[in-house]
């Protein structure tokens, strides 16, 4: 298996605050990893610096090769639209937006008729199973079900990796396990990479590989 | 994105209504100021446009030394054909009637004549139109007058009877409703200019106190190209020279009191002003807006959305703001000039445009022309209430930029 993303000797600090200290890893396509510390570890930090939402003090990160720091915001931006997904344990939905349009919300700067982005957002939004929750907003759904809108619409460009953070923290444990199962189809039946960043060991525990963190730092077992 | 648009204005209804109201009154109290001081104007233009004349020139002279044949008002001293020509001459003058106004002393009263060119249709010749009984003065009448239904009445005057003007005798050939017509220069009787002059040359209380020539008049009407108006009037002022009595739209608009002359003099700033607190509002909604929906920002850069698609989304949901809230405005506006538009104006006309002697019973009576106050929403205010509109939009597209920049997708997605 070749390489999603790779990060090579991470470093965040904020201030004189160490977050993240020498993280190097690596994402192989098709793979479930799940980076797993307590609160404060700096696994949050290290997703952040792997979307490139945060630029890393020190260390690169690599996309098929690409060192992330070459590109502007907007082109980080082009990059996370077109390569990953992205999931928060508070969804982050737009309030205003249904299900449907939360899913295409992605798709919304792109020149496309609207027909063809709703279509694309009905068949992921099939795909988690909430094809009935269409129409509803946020403010409608459980938080499972929130959950779902969120993974579809990190699925609506069809992305080789997921970064999820804490996708089931604000989950009940049954619907928690129903978001991990439907990582795992995903992962069979797409062949979608995901890279969960937990605290949770029963999480943990249904990944193919586990990245220990503490202190900002990598501590495998 | 036009959906995301129309979801976040229609889902977000306190703001997006408090935005477009914000603007709305903005664009309204700039429109209805400017349609209020547009019909005040128009008021202002009501004495002289009855009459067909821009402006109306006269000297003041002196008082007459006694009250007896005909003399003149003292606010109506001769003026010779040269300054009347220098006049006529003027850039911007397009027509000149003379006339001879005067006061008339005998035995059997006073009386108020006014001698004109009948061939000329503006000015005195307007009172055409208000003709009731006989025929108007024709060019060449002479001892012929024309008598205002008013006066006939008081004096039980009729057709074919005769009026006695300083001893000569003036068959009446016609009755005219003067105040029909208009306010200005109003007399009791109206003759040819000719037989006035003849009269005023003759007469001694008019020679006493006045250098009188043959072809002379003391009032006469000028109809000017309306943009060059006031250059006209400082024109004439000049030929007249410091007793110059020159009446005008602009003169008539200082009759009408400090209201008119606030909204006059600073109605366009007060308007801006009004228009600038609401872009100041709209700011702040926007700005507000941008705060609170920081994380859904954040969330657009996390998917993937670039500053520019950013920046239309918002510029977008401003510019439909500031939209409705530039018809929102239209509407305030046009249903504000319609309740204005109800009320009247009374536009006090000076003693000096249509005297009469204060020691009569009634001389000192004010004369007024009552118009409806004619506010109108114009095509030109509409054009700049509508670029102001998109003016507020663009100002805070300007800024936009740089408030989305701010927010950092990694501190918000973070800490909510």
């Amino acid at each position: 298996m070749s390489d999603l993303l790779r990060a090579e000797s991470l470093c965040k600090s904020f201030g004189k605050v160490s977050a993240v200290r020498d993280l190097s890893l690596h994402i192989e396509r098709g793979e479930i990893v799940a980076m797993m510390g307590r609160s404060g570890s700096g696994k949050s930090t290290a997703m952040h610096m792997l979307a490139g939402l945060e630029q890393p003090t020190s260390g690169r990160v690599l996309s098929d090769g690409r060192d992330l720091a070459d590109l502007d915001e907007d082109d980080l931006a082009l990059w996370r639209r077109a390569n990953i997904g992205l999931v928060f344990q508070a969804f982050h939905l737009i309030p205003t937006l249904s299900a449907l349009e939360n899913v295409a919300f992605p798709l919304y700067p792109e020149k496309m008729r609207p027909k063809e982005r709703r279509e694309r957002a009905a068949i992921r939004l099939e795909m988690v199973g909430l094809t009935n929750r269409a129409e509803h907003r946020p403010s409608q759904l459980s938080g499972g079900e929130q959950q779902r809108v969120a993974i579809a619409r990190a699925l609506i460009n069809e992305p080789g990796l997921i970064l999820a953070d804490e996708p089931t923290g604000n989950l009940d444990t049954e619907t928690g396990h129903e978001i991990l199962e439907l990582f795992h189809q995903l992962r069979d039946d797409a062949g979608v990479a995901l890279l969960i960043v937990t605290h949770d060991d029963e999480v943990a525990a249904s990944a193919d590989r586990i990245i220990g963190m503490k202190d900002g730092g990598r501590v495998d077992a | 994105m036009l959906s995301y648009v129309t979801s976040e204005l229609s889902r977000r209804p306190s703001r997006t209504v408090a935005a477009v109201i914000s603007i709305g009154i903005g664009i309204a109290l700039f429109v209805s100021l400017q349609a209020y001081a547009n019909g005040f104007r128009a008021a202002a233009r009501a004495p002289l446009s009855e009459v067909g004349a821009d402006i109306t020139a006269q000297r003041q002279g002196d008082v007459p030394e006694e009250f007896e044949g005909i003399v003149y008002p003292h606010s109506v001293a001769p003026i010779d054909p040269d300054e009347i020509k220098a006049m006529a001459a003027i850039e911007g003058v397009e027509d000149v009637a003379e006339s001879l106004f005067f006061w008339s002393f005998d035995e059997e009263g006073f009386l108020a004549g006014l001698g004109f060119d009948p061939s000329v249709d503006f000015g005195p010749g307007r009172l055409k139109a208000g003709l009731t009984e006989g025929r108007f003065l024709q060019p060449g009448d002479s001892d012929v007058t024309i008598v205002d239904t008013s006066f006939a009445i008081q004096n039980a005057l009729g057709l074919d009877d005769t009026v006695s003007i300083a001893g000569r005798q003036f068959v009446i050939v016609g009755l005219v409703d003067t105040a029909s017509v208009g306010q200005i220069a109003n007399a009791n009787v109206y003759l040819s200019l000719a037989d006035a002059r003849e009269m005023a040359a003759l007469a001694p209380n008019v020679l006493a106190v006045h250098d009188m020539g043959p072809d002379d008049a003391n009032l006469l009407f000028l109809k000017a190209e309306q943009t060059q108006a006031e250059d006209v009037v400082a024109a004439v002022e000049v030929v007249l020279g410091e007793k110059a009595l020159v009446s005008s739209a602009e003169s008539f608009g200082g009759q009408l009191g400090a209201l008119f002359d606030l909204i006059d003099r600073f109605g366009v700033i007060v308007g801006l002003s009004a228009f600038l607190f609401a872009v100041a509002i709209l700011l702040r909604t926007v700005a507000a807006g941008v705060w609170e929906r920081r994380r859904e920002v954040a969330m657009m850069r996390a998917v993937g959305w670039r500053h520019r698609n950013i920046t239309r989304q918002l510029m977008s949901e401003t510019l439909v703001v500031t939209f409705l809230g530039g018809l929102v405005g239209l509407a305030l506006a046009w249903l504000a000039t319609a309740v204005m538009s109800r009320s009247d104006v009374t536009v006090p006309v000076p003693w000096e445009l249509s005297p009469s002697p204060h020691f009569l019973p009634g001389g000192a009576a004010d004369v007024t022309v009552v118009v409806p106050l004619d506010a109108q929403v114009t095509l030109t205010t509409v054009v700049i209430a509508l670029v102001l509109s998109l003016v507020a939009a663009a100002l805070v597209s300007l800024w936009l930029p740089r408030r989305i920049a701010n927010i950092k997708p990694a501190e918000v997605l973070r800490s909510e």
